[in-house]
């Protein structure tokens, strides 16, 4: 941001086909599909990032456009956050209460070292799991990534994959996923409020709009706690990935490997026993 | 300084009156109604940015923006309540339409890029967001219950 960021203002064509694609979305409204015991709400904001990704691929607009809409998406996101920032002050006796939680909850975005690279693994990719899941694989991931062993490198694909993923479908997905887990899982709306932040601006107003949209009752509430782990995730994240994330990613990748090479072997052994016999 | 201050308060203008129509159209806000909200919003995050260039730590700048907005409205400040009650009037999905539209249009220069990525890439990218949403939301469950706060 700051210097290279010139006459952002001055580009109408972005600002008009904005404002067209909010007045057309929100005219729309909101959509709940009943999906066995869940709903996935489809929010304006879907809508939004869809149409906005189709209208790339129109004469509407040009590479200028979508250079100019970088910088906005990080100014409007601040909109958002100072919006997060009003409602935790009114919630700050409940936030220190559930303190604890809200500092803990950082560590569930470890979770996608159990879930992901075990997958990613058994999917047959080397290195390149490190880079892909050691961290949902936002830009201070990327730094990281890139400082520690190079963008060319194994790992370095592998995050830059994960970063274009996200980019393009993070939004999408957890903007999809976030009510309907909500709604078909046990676990308290508050929780899932907590777990909105995830380390990316728009994939936190993708992931909270769904929540307040099917709980409105405690939209303020919600609003309150996402907040505060967005602050959290602002202020923690990369270290979290430093310190705690890429060394257990590496190491659980290095025990994974060993033992599927370990299986693959026994595997080949079997065979060439049989062929023998 | 000067110049991006500049830069920014015409950005804000634009988004807030964007913000402004969205929450109009579809949250039936009049807004007039909702002006002095958003006014609020924008002040902040004007705020956060600026603290952000003069403060010579190594913080992103929305944590000084939602630090800001936070201390603005603890209970018993003054103009707290008057704050949260000009910004309700603004829809916290009218405020993430904008935003998902402006990405959208941004994310189109990545789609070739996307479309190059293989199957396992995007499975593996679901099971990474799903992990990390996921992962957060049971261990915040576990310690919310342990507490008795839900």
């Amino acid at each position: 941001m700051g210097e290279q960021a010139l006459k952002l203002w001055k580009d109408w064509r972005l600002h008009v086909i904005v404002l067209a694609i909010v007045a057309v979305t929100e005219s729309i409204g909101t959509f709940a599909i009943p999906l066995g015991p869940g709903t996935i709400l489809l929010l304006p904001m879907l809508y939004a990032v869809v149409i906005g990704l189709a209208l790339y691929f129109t004469p509407l607009v040009n590479d200028k456009q979508s250079i100019n809409a970088e910088p906005l998406v990080f100014l409007s996101v601040s909109v958002l956050i100072a919006k997060f920032g009003v409602q935790a002050g009114p919630a700050l006796p409940q936030i220190i209460e559930a303190g604890p939680a809200l500092l803990l909850q950082e560590f569930g975005n470890l979770g996608t070292i159990f879930l992901a690279l075990p997958l990613a693994v058994f999917l047959g990719l080397k290195r390149e799991s490190i880079g892909m899941t050691h961290s949902i694989g936002r830009e201070a991931n990327l730094a990281l990534i890139t400082d520690k062993y190079g963008l060319s490198s194994p790992e370095g694909r592998g995050v830059m994959a994960m970063y274009i993923f996200g980019t393009v479908f993070g939004s999408i997905f957890i903007g999809l996923i976030s009510g309907f887990l909500a709604t078909v899982t046990p676990l308290h709306p508050i929780s899932f409020a907590m777990a909105t932040g995830v380390g990316s601006g728009s994939m936190a107003a993708a992931s909270l709009g769904p929540l307040v949209a099917a709980f409105p009752e405690m939209s303020e509430t919600l609003t309150a706690f996402s907040g505060v782990s967005n602050l959290i995730s602002s202020v923690t994240g990369l270290y979290m990935s430093i310190f705690v994330g890429l060394p257990l990613t590496v190491k659980m990748y290095e025990i994974l490997s060993k033992n599927k090479e370990k299986k693959e072997k026994a595997a080949k052994g079997g065979v060439n026993y049989v062929k023998k016999s | 300084m000067l110049k991006s201050l500049k830069e920014w308060v015409l950005v804000f203008i634009i988004i807030g009156a964007i913000m402004l129509t969205g929450n109009w159209i579809g949250y039936d806000v009049l807004p007039w109604n909702a002006l002095p909200g958003i006014a609020i919003l924008i002040g902040i995050s004007l705020a956060g940015l600026i603290v952000h260039r003069l403060l010579p730590f190594q913080l992103p700048s929305i944590a000084y923006i939602g630090i800001i907005g936070l201390i603005l409205t603890i209970p018993g400040m003054p103009g707290a309540e008057q704050i949260v009650m000009y910004t309700t009037e603004v829809n916290l999905l009218a405020i993430a339409t904008p935003i998902l539209a402006y990405a959208g249009v941004s994310i189109g220069r990545s789609w070739f890029d996307f479309v190059q990525l293989g199957w396992k890439t995007i499975v593996i990218g679901m099971f990474v967001l799903l992990g990390t949403f996921l992962g957060s939301a049971v261990i915040a469950e576990v310690i919310l219950r342990f507490q008795g706060i839900i």
